[in-house]
């Protein structure tokens, strides 16, 4: 694997979060660091709770560290931007707009004109392969095409960096592996810088380049897993899903980091 | 299966035929034959009949049938969107900005709980019995609805959304307004329009029995008076099937204006 | 919207605090200016603040009419209880027969998709002409206020139950009119109470409108006295009271709701 050295994109200097809910509020994110370079996929996994939709929410600049600081080429991080993206779980689109408008609306906004954001839309629906589906809503669409359309509307705003929280965790298993294929596609023909956060430990193996394991709450980096610095699994994104999941090199690595997770939660006793 | 269904409708529609037919025969029976019902409490449906014509053509206590609903329409329309036109982005002030909420909002539901009807004798004392009076207690009507409803759809924006929004560049509060909490909130606006419409017609017709001139409402004060209920029943008819048609024109846009809003039963 | 500003989230608070005393105070301040300080409007226009308070201190000895304010309470009172226990009686009942028999619900359909639509104000000038300016012509009004909403809310429930809890209390062997009464009534609770809110409410409405109109006591006559005779300080104090009125009506209306809907998760 080329070794060029990119510039760093995302950098989090012991960051610590806290989070409030109700009366209490209590540490989410406990000293966090890391770095995170252009183009890289980065997987953050940990078992629930563990903060790690908090950790991303400060580089989506919807959160403030109560310490530390978070950096975006170099520069603090303050709050949303265009230039991060975020895909949520729970798809967020907006309801009175068709697929087409949906993914328009950050072009929209930005003054894109019309023929351009057309060609933009028409590029990205193709991409997520739902032609047809143009004028569509979103409550007459499954929930796999909701999310398709969902990722294509923050990536046709071409940002920089894509913060995705768990995207794929309400869909049902099949669609789950489809999605993953796809973007893993999407990665290859465009590649963005890219934090993930999962449940699944199979999903952050087959897409990150390092997996980041955290650890139960308060969050802390547990361990880093280099899977692309260190051919782990070669040729892994030319590969199918079920052809990957299935390679010795695969189960090993699985079998590593359930093992590290596994002892979280029983040492933790969050179950 | 689509026999079954046939013959569901039809044996639907019989039942509810024999029991149209079966009510307008025993109100004839009673009315007319047996005679058992005076005139002047309740008409035989015939004269309801004959009197629609009667007073669709030459005017009645000074106008025709529809002379009288014209005039009526035109209070409840004027009272109603001038409403609607304060209402609505009041709503939405109150709904986006905390402090346009926490200025507005006691004096709102300090006046909230009374009926808009009760302010009619105070409107009458400050506008005398011409149109204003009654505008004014129609336009009160219309106007709370609409602001608890532009105010509830603002407040019930998915954060989920704004951050969505957020996440793709939008910046200022009013782009957050415009852009998301405001097309969000438009079904729950426009329910509150078709309740202060609801409200505004029934307001009119009350107002319209308490002191007018012209009118459906001042039509069957006079009716009553006269001891002519079939004038009375007539109008009663019209304004529920005019409310009903408003409803209607509303739901319907409704439907044009949120596309995207799922149908419900009712 | 405070999406990410949390730490600012306190000061706003007690900024709105602020904001909502001063607005009623200056609410109050601007009455007592325009009204005593400055003379701007005669006192038969608008009365001051405490004019209208020493009038309600003052009618709870002195009789209004036939009676004292006690009195008029209380007979308003009187008329929406009797109107809204004769609704409720009727049309919980009938809702829920008709929308559990289709046959049933066939037959009654059309005589109340006619009548429904039709204001229950638009029907006073009928109710005095059959029961005169008694107690019987203002329980009428407010009995057909309150009897459709709830009836049609009755009916939605019980139709539209979730088929699951029939077909699981089939599965487990009871019979059609047990899954009635045993699962598809109580699963309709939330609906029918929210229909009996909605009606009542309604019914406050109609017993001002009744009051307004035709009646020698109450509330609503109180108000409309304060009109005639030009003493808008009564009409005020009359409103007010329609307000409380209605407000502890909602806030039991909403007790009950909750004691009765127990199961529900807020």
């Amino acid at each position: 694997m080329n070794e060029e050295h990119k510039p760093d994109k995302l950098t989090a200097q012991n960051v610590s979060v806290m989070f409030e809910k109700d009366d209490t509020s209590f540490l989410a994110v406990d000293d966090v660091s890391l770095t995170i370079q252009e183009g890289e996929f980065v997987v953050i996994v940990g078992p629930s709770g563990c903060g790690k939709t908090t950790f991303m929410n400060t580089f989506a600049g919807l959160v403030r560290p109560a310490k530390g600081k978070v950096y975006m080429d170099g520069e603090e991080i303050h709050g949303p931007s265009a230039e991060r993206g975020v895909v949520f779980q729970q798809f967020a689109l907006f309801p009175w707009k068709t697929v087409s408008e949906n993914i328009a609306f950050g072009l929209k906004y930005r003054g894109i004109p019309k023929e351009q954001r057309d060609e933009i839309v028409k590029k990205y629906v193709q991409l997520i392969k739902l032609e047809g589906f143009e004028k569509s809503y979103p409550h007459e669409l499954s929930g796999g095409m909701t999310q398709r359309v969902a990722i294509a509307r923050v990536y046709a705003n071409r940002p920089q960096v894509l913060l995705m929280d768990e995207p794929f965790g309400a869909l049902d298993a099949q669609t789950r592996t489809i999605m993953q294929e796809d973007l893993s596609e999407m990665f290859l023909t465009e590649k963005r810088t890219v934090l993930f956060i999962t449940h699944s430990v199979d999903e952050a193996i087959y897409l990150g380049d390092r997996v980041v394991i955290m650890t139960a709450r308060p969050g802390k980096i547990k361990k880093i897993i280099p899977i692309t610095r260190d051919n782990l699994i070669p040729d892994r994104r030319q590969m199918r899903y079920d052809d990957v999941v299935n390679l010795k090199e695969f189960l090993e690595l699985k079998g590593d980091l359930w093992g590290l997770i596994k002892a979280e939660i029983l040492e933790k006793h969050i179950l | 299966m689509a026999q079954k269904r046939n013959s569901m409708v039809s044996r639907r529609v019989t039942l509810a035929a024999v029991s149209m037919t079966a009510g307008i025969g025993v109100w004839f029976f009673l009315t007319s034959v047996a005679r058992l019902i005076p005139p002047a409490f309740l008409p035989p449906p015939q004269n309801i009949v004959t009197d629609f014509f009667r007073i669709l053509g030459s005017p009645y206590v000074g106008h025709t049938l529809v002379g009288h609903t014209l005039v009526s329409l035109q209070i409840v329309l004027g009272g109603f969107f001038s409403a609607l036109l304060i209402g609505i982005p009041l709503g939405i002030l109150m709904g986006w900005f905390k402090r346009i909420e926490a200025i507005v909002d006691p004096l709102f539901q300090l006046l909230r709980p009374i009926p808009p009807l009760a302010w009619i004798p105070i409107s009458l004392l400050w506008f005398g019995i011409g149109m204003q009076s009654k505008i004014f207690v129609i336009w009160l009507s219309a106007f709370v609805p609409c602001v608890i409803n532009s105010y509830t759809g603002i407040r019930l924006t998915e954060p989920l959304l704004v951050k969505a929004a957020l996440g793709l560049g939008v910046k200022r509060q009013r782009d957050l307004l415009r852009e998301v909490a405001i097309p969000s909130a438009l079904p729950i606006i426009l329910g509150g329009v078709r309740i202060g419409l609801g409200s505004a017609w029934m307001t009119l017709v009350a107002a319209e029995l308490l002191a007018s001139d012209a009118g459906l409402g001042y039509m069957m004060q006079m009716a009553r008076r006269a001891l002519e209920p079939s004038v009375i029943i007539l109008g009663m008819l019209v304004i529920g099937i005019l409310g009903a048609l408003m409803a209607r024109g509303l739901r319907a846009l409704e439907k044009r204006v949120c596309p995207w809003v799922k149908e419900e039963e009712h | 919207m405070d999406h990410f500003v949390e730490k600012f989230g306190e000061k706003i608070y007690q900024e709105k605090i602020v904001l909502s005393i001063s607005s009623v105070l200056g609410f109050l301040f601007l009455w007592y200016l325009i009204t005593d300080l400055f003379g701007f409007m005669p006192a038969i226009v608008l009365p001051s603040p405490e004019k209208v308070f020493f009038t309600l201190y003052e009618k709870i000895l002195v009789p209004v009419g036939e009676e004292k304010l006690l009195g008029h309470i209380g007979v308003s009172l009187v008329r929406i209880l009797v109107g809204v226990g004769i609704a409720l009686g009727l049309a919980i009942p009938l809702g829920v027969l008709i929308g559990w028999y289709e046959d049933l619900d066939s037959l009654a359909s059309p005589i109340i998709e006619v009548l429904r639509p039709i204001p229950p104000i638009a029907w006073i000038p009928l109710a005095i002409l059959w029961f005169g300016i008694g107690l019987g012509s203002k329980v009428f009004i407010i009995a057909i206020g309150v009897f459709f909403p709830t009836l049609i809310n009755t009916y939605i429930g019980v139709k539209f139950v979730d088929p699951l809890l029939i077909k699981a209390a089939q599965a487990l062997g009871a019979k059609d009119k047990d899954i009635l009464w045993e699962v598809v009534v109580p699963a309709s609770v939330p609906l029918i109470v929210a229909g009996v809110r909605i009606g009542v409410g309604l019914g406050m409405m109609c017993l001002v409108a009744a009051e307004l109109v035709a009646a020698s006591t109450g509330l609503g006559y109180l108000i409309m006295l304060g009109g005639d005779d030009l003493k808008p300080e009564l009409s005020i104090t009359g409103m007010i009271l329609i307000g409380i009125l209605g407000l502890i009506a909602d806030r039991v209306i909403l007790g009950i709701e909750r004691r009765v809907i127990y199961w529900k998760k807020e």
